[in-house]
């Protein structure tokens, strides 16, 4: 039982303490939990200039290191820490929200600014103590949510904006939290809810994502809420996504995550492209954005040998292609030219792939599944191509002898996929 | 090759279960819901569900439970979804769905539908294609499907497949195995798999096997156990499983076993977990590994269970 009681006691120390430096710095950036042994290292990077842990305590911590508004904590005191920080939040949200049930049923009286001003101590207590403990436990929904639920009853901006800063912050050292994420959305929905115009916000979200990406990469969970911003972006500022991606995604071509956004920013242009624009000749600047990332994703392909995430994108923009340039009339009859340029689309599309199929002696990996994923593609050409569009492709193929190309390429353990996708192509022709 | 080590594995589930002091299991106490499913469910594909007292599990499950009729990851936390269908799956497993009261779970998910046929998460509105086979699952397991809009509800599933067949978060959102697995589940249960182009979504599964036999999660990643789970089930959904190496595969899970002190890993000699312990098993019962208790693809459920469940609902009727 004392032992008990001594855990909890000096638990509920660390938590103050913790507490106390979140307060006095409010612009810290990077979280870190460190091992003791790099405290003694820190010590000495630091020389003799004071580190801000022991401006704020008045002695050198050994649990905390805060300084340039970077915090590490120790790994051996995270368990304490954090059974402290759990238990005062999970008290603190219970009395908050008999609190919530109390004020409703007390319409008025003598009390009611005694009972109100308690209410808010309570209630800035939930928000202290679920910053604490979210810092420590990223995923733990309930803090969160206790967070939500104060929050959709205030008005002030500030109060919102400081929500995405914590967000951002425990992201800054769990960049997959699926629920700091969730929290950003929460937001910026209120946001919009309540008329705020949110352009920049996604703009700064935009960039967010990218430097979170770039720490861990093919965030999953990172990417999907970029992409999940592109449904509330004006038409510029996707358009401007395109273009500000493109380098990025040239960097970090094993990255499909990038590559998939860029294909969620191009469907969504092409989805907000009504028939009157179709006729008004936009059409043509958006053939021309699809014609430029072809030539893009060639280019890197044959720079980078091998890599699958570029070779998915460019099945992305045959089939677009063939959706939106070859089988629609309306394009086929304004832009004549486009749909001329079948015959050469295809002798291009051959080219790369005979190009990329050939496996030189040496034997090299990346050479070999460059050949595999060429390969691929020639299948996929082959199931999306339309029906009008089949004798001309059936041409190619034999001139070629393509087929016999599919086999030499086919890796083992997908001869029976590649086969039925043969044969059901054959079948349905 | 070696074998499944299906006591060791017994013994590991029930270790985790008693272990609470340090760091790392004292953080994931929030889901702790999630983990008893997993390690539940896997213990009874190893037949050794009877190790565990029912009891004890069924009423920390009910204590879970919110007053809105949802169940939290854990007592004294908010309800969510995702711990409703974990506490659903728990009370099947153990043949005690008759302790809910089954009119609050079915509003409580009822209550989680859009009005485009999605399903939020929680009261908070966070929307997830996972959310909506989760909804359809649990409501079907409780015999109450026609609460929702099935129609709408698979209408938005369908709105989440992508060009290259597979299925994202919302729509627009990048193919994921994991989501994969949630859309074809919510397309089987609602007899909607008419909405998929099977070989188009087979192609793009198959591709997920990587040399060493393991299955990734999505282009470009390394393979994980887990995906054994979530690939596989979906490819058994749609009749496309032959298109990929079986052997391989099932070597590759026994790869990431401790054949020492039990447990699977997501990766031959990485740390072992429960999550993976158990999509390893399950991912074998799918292969028809011997000895293993069949589980159902969709339902995520020993096919035993389901069957007892389905059986329940003729005599009913
Ligand atoms: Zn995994």
């Amino acid at each position: 039982m004392a032992e008990d009681a001594e855990f909890e006691a000096k638990a509920g120390d660390l938590l103050c303490q913790f507490e106390r430096i979140l307060e006095s710095d409010l612009l810290i950036d990077e979280i870190g939990f460190i091992h003791p042994s790099q405290f003694s290292k820190l010590k000495e990077e630091a020389g003799s200039s004071k580190s801000a842990t022991s401006e704020i305590m008045g002695y050198d911590s050994s649990d905390f290191w805060l300084q340039d508004h970077k915090l590490g904590i120790s790994t051996e005191i995270l368990h304490p820490l954090y059974i402290a920080a759990r238990n005062t939040f999970m008290a603190a949200t219970r009395k908050y929200r008999s609190f919530c049930n109390q004020d409703a049923q007390t319409v008025a009286g003598d009390h009611l600014s005694e009972l109100s001003n308690s209410f808010n101590i309570v209630e800035s207590e939930v928000m202290k103590h679920s910053r604490a403990l979210l810092l420590l436990s990223c995923d733990f929904g309930t803090a969160w949510n206790s967070r939500k639920f104060i929050l959709s009853k205030k008005q002030h901006l500030s109060m919102y904006l400081d929500e995405l800063l914590l967000s951002k912050l425990v992201l800054s050292y769990f960049p997959k939290s699926e629920q700091a994420w969730c929290h950003r959305r929460w937001v910026i929905k209120l946001l919009v809810q309540k008329g705020y115009t949110v352009e920049e916000i996604l703009k700064k979200e935009s960039e967010l994502v990218e430097r979170i990406a770039e720490m861990y990469k093919m965030n999953y969970r990172a990417w999907n809420h970029r992409c999940w911003l592109v449904s509330y972006m004006p038409r510029e500022q996707v358009l401007n996504e395109v273009k500000k991606t493109r380098k990025w995604a040239a960097l970090h071509v094993a990255d499909n995550c990038c590559f998939h956004y860029r294909r969620r920013l191009i469907l969504k242009i092409l989805e907000d492209t009504t028939c009157t624009e179709i006729s008004s000749g936009l059409t043509v600047d958006i053939y021309q954005m699809w014609k430029e990332e072809l030539d893009w994703d060639e280019m890197l392909i044959k720079r980078y040998v091998g890599r699958e995430a570029l070779w998915i994108h460019r099945r992305f923009l045959l089939a677009c292609w063939m959706i939106h340039f070859v089988s629609d009339p309306n394009t086929c009859e304004q832009e004549g030219e486009i749909s001329n340029n079948f015959h050469f689309f295809l002798e291009n599309e051959l080219n790369l792939v005979n190009s990329c199929s050939f496996i030189p002696n040496d034997d090299f990996e990346d050479f070999q599944a460059q050949a595999t994923y060429s390969g691929a593609y020639l299948l996929w050409l082959i199931k999306n191509c339309p029906k009008p569009n089949m004798i001309q492709l059936e041409e190619k193929l034999k001139a070629c002898n393509l087929k016999t190309l599919l086999y030499k390429v086919c890796p083992e353990g997908r001869y029976s996929l590649w086969k039925s996708l043969m044969d059901s192509i054959e079948n349905s022709h | 090759m070696g074998e499944l080590a299906a006591e060791k594995h017994v013994k590991y589930i029930l270790s985790v279960e008693k272990r609470k002091d340090d760091f790392q299991s004292v953080v994931m106490e929030h889901l702790r819901m999630n983990g008893a499913y997993w390690g539940l469910t896997a213990l009874d594909i190893l037949g050794k569900l009877n190790t565990v007292d029912a009891d004890e599990v069924v009423s920390w499950v009910m204590s879970c439970q919110h007053q809105s009729g949802g169940f939290a990851g854990n007592v004294g936390h908010d309800p969510h979804i995702l711990y409703t269908l974990s506490a659903v799956q728990v009370l099947a497993l153990f043949d005690k769905l008759d302790v809910l009261d089954v009119d609050k779970v079915t509003d409580y998910v009822v209550g989680l539908q859009n009005e485009d046929g999605s399903f939020s998460g929680d009261i908070w509105g966070e929307v997830d294609s996972r959310f909506s086979y989760i909804a359809i699952l649990c409501l079907s397991l409780l015999h109450q499907l026609d609460k929702i809009n099935v129609e709408k509800a698979v209408n938005f599933v369908v709105s989440c497949k992508n060009m290259d067949g597979g299925f994202g978060c919302i729509p627009g959102g990048e193919s994921h195995s994991g989501q994969i697995f949630c859309c074809v589940g919510a397309l089987a249960l609602t007899g909607s798999l008419h909405h998929i182009d099977k070989d188009l979504l087979g192609w793009w599964l198959c591709e997920r096997q990587v040399k060493s036999g393991g299955l990734n999660g999505r282009p470009e990643k390394l393979p994980d156990v887990c995906y054994s789970w979530w690939v596989l089930s979906s490819l058994i959904m749609i009749d496309r499983v032959h298109w990929i190496n079986k052997e391989k595969l099932v070597k590759f899970i026994l790869d990431c076993q401790d054949t020492e002190n039990g447990g699977i890993s997501d990766r031959p000699d990485d740390a072992v977990d429960v999550y993976h312990t158990y999509f390893g098993i399950a991912g074998l019962s799918l292969l028809e590994y011997p000895a293993l208790k069949a589980i159902d693809p969709a339902y995520a459920l020993p096919v035993d269970v389901v069957n007892r469940i389905r059986l329940r609902k003729k005599l009913a009727v």
